[in-house]
């Protein structure tokens, strides 16, 4: 049941991501970006990206399209917070690999598979 | 750069870069499905669905290592940064390849049922409270998705429109993209292979990644870029002496803000622009100035560092800033200007020596 809630709701995203797409390519990027007036080849390939992400694209649109964008925070990369990602990848990674040996079933190779029976109540019926 | 989109910005170099990530990627398939069936752990041949489904998982997994290594390679010496100079190319036929993965997956050991193969994925296992037996798929389709995003997202359409800052923070997806792959193999397909060589593979990719950003963010920490110090005149900040400066190229240092300022001699003129480009904040005080323009190590992209302009018909632009000269000192207004902003630049003082 959960599972097909989250089918159903991916689907409903994707078709709302469609939709933001056919607007924005069609009708809203040229205005927010003057390197893509004119452009359409390039078009096409942005639909999976809008499919995806399409309520970052009209926050994006809007802060653009309203002139509320700032241009400072263009120029602020997030340097950072790469120590913080460096250690929390280590601690992840390594915690996967032990987990994976640890819980790793063995048996011997040489085993010889033995054919079962059913039960002897069911075997007489 | 770019005056307008196209669908992909090949060159001569990104021509070569492709066909060597393209046939690297076809070897290294036609390697894993030519190898013996107990080399992969197995006792007999498995169907081809399976074999396929391995090969292209592996691919991705390795390719997702090198990928993630190049950045920190990089920091750590700038003889690896054409690698850095195409990697989206690498990160989308990266993500082709676990897309392919998924695909045998989901039509072989899903397929064969009344239930729907979407919903059989996200339902056949849900014993998320254990260890042993852990639904390794989700692992799968999260680092998936992530690399989705990544790779939808990496024309330099969503570069400006995004912002470089917001771009990068997304495509730090990278990393839990990473840890969830590394789970997934490891209590997945690692717990069914007998050969042990295959973990020993994994482990030694993954501990490289990890060692390798380990060390790149040590790096950064025992060297960090200096800091401007306050002056007497309120708001103007110290930066350098003229003598530390060295013709084409420039000296970083740290505003109270956070920014980065890169102080350059050119010509015997100083000038100052911000230390982060604006294609994607690659740091432009580690380029140099050729044919009057630093260039970004990075992906190259060429601004005049008196006006933060790229040359035309280009339209990127970047910040300038205001220097001034007390004595041999050079101090920085800190307050950037808009990109773009022409300053003029100061000449060097009479008789110094860099």
């Amino acid at each position: 049941m959960t599972a097909e809630l989250i089918i159903q709701a991916a689907r409903v995203w994707l078709w709302i991501g469609a939709g933001v797409a056919l607007l924005f390519l069609a009708f809203g990027m040229a205005l927010v970006d003057e390197d893509a007036d004119g452009a359409y080849a390039f078009r096409p390939l942005l639909v999976p990206g809008i499919l995806l992400l399409w309520p970052l694209v009209l926050w994006r649109w809007f802060r653009l399209a309203s002139g509320t964008d700032r241009w400072a925070t263009r120029y602020t990369p997030p340097r950072a917070i790469h120590a913080a990602l460096a250690v929390g990848l280590a601690l992840a990674v390594v915690a996967f690999l032990l987990t994976g040996a640890m819980i790793k079933q063995r048996w011997p190779a040489e085993i010889v598979p033995q054919q079962i029976s059913p039960p002897a109540a069911e075997a007489s019926q | 750069m770019s005056v307008k989109y196209t669908p992909v910005q090949w060159n001569k170099v990104k021509y070569w870069y492709d066909a060597l990530l393209v046939a690297g990627t076809a070897l290294f398939l036609v390697v894993f499905l030519s190898l013996p069936p107990e080399a992969l752990g197995h006792t007999r041949p498995v169907d081809p669905s399976i074999t396929n489904a391995r090969a292209f998982g592996a691919a991705a997994f390795v390719m997702l290592s090198f990928i993630l290594m190049i950045g920190p390679l990089a920091r750590l010496d700038t003889r690896f940064l054409p690698l850095l100079y195409n990697r989206r190319h690498f990160g989308v036929l990266t993500c082709l390849v676990a897309l392919t993965h998924a695909y045998f997956i989901l039509n072989w050991y899903f397929a064969f049922s009344p239930t729907d193969k979407w919903v059989a994925v996200l339902s056949s296992n849900t014993s998320y409270g254990q260890a042993l037996g852990f639904p390794f798929e989700a692992f799968g389709i999260f680092a998936l998705l992530c690399l989705l995003v990544l790779a939808t997202t990496s024309h330099d359409f969503w570069l400006k429109f995004l912002g470089a800052p917001l771009w990068k923070g997304l495509h730090m997806l990278i990393y839990p993209a990473y840890a969830a792959v590394v789970g997934h193999v490891a209590l997945g397909a690692l717990q069914s292979q007998a050969a042990p060589g295959l973990a020993w593979i994994v482990a030694a990719l993954g501990l490289t990644v990890v060692g390798l950003h380990l060390a790149a963010a040590l790096h950064a920490r025992l060297r960090p870029d200096p800091q401007v110090h306050a002056v007497p005149d309120a708001g103007w900040r110290d930066v350098c002496d003229v003598t530390d400066l060295r013709e084409g190229f420039a000296q970083i240092a740290q505003l109270p803000d956070g920014k980065r300022v890169a102080v350059f001699l050119h010509e015997g003129q100083i000038s100052a622009i911000s230390n982060a480009c604006a294609h994607q904040n690659g740091p432009l005080g580690e380029g140099r100035i050729v044919h009057c323009l630093v260039t970004c190590p990075w992906h190259g992209f060429q601004y005049d560092v008196r006006t933060g302009r790229s040359p035309a018909p280009f339209t990127e632009k970047i910040p300038t800033y205001n220097l001034r000269l007390r004595g041999s000192r050079i101090e920085v207004d800190p307050k950037a200007n808009p990109p773009g902003t022409p300053v003029p630049p100061i000449p060097l003082p009479q008789g110094a020596q860099t």
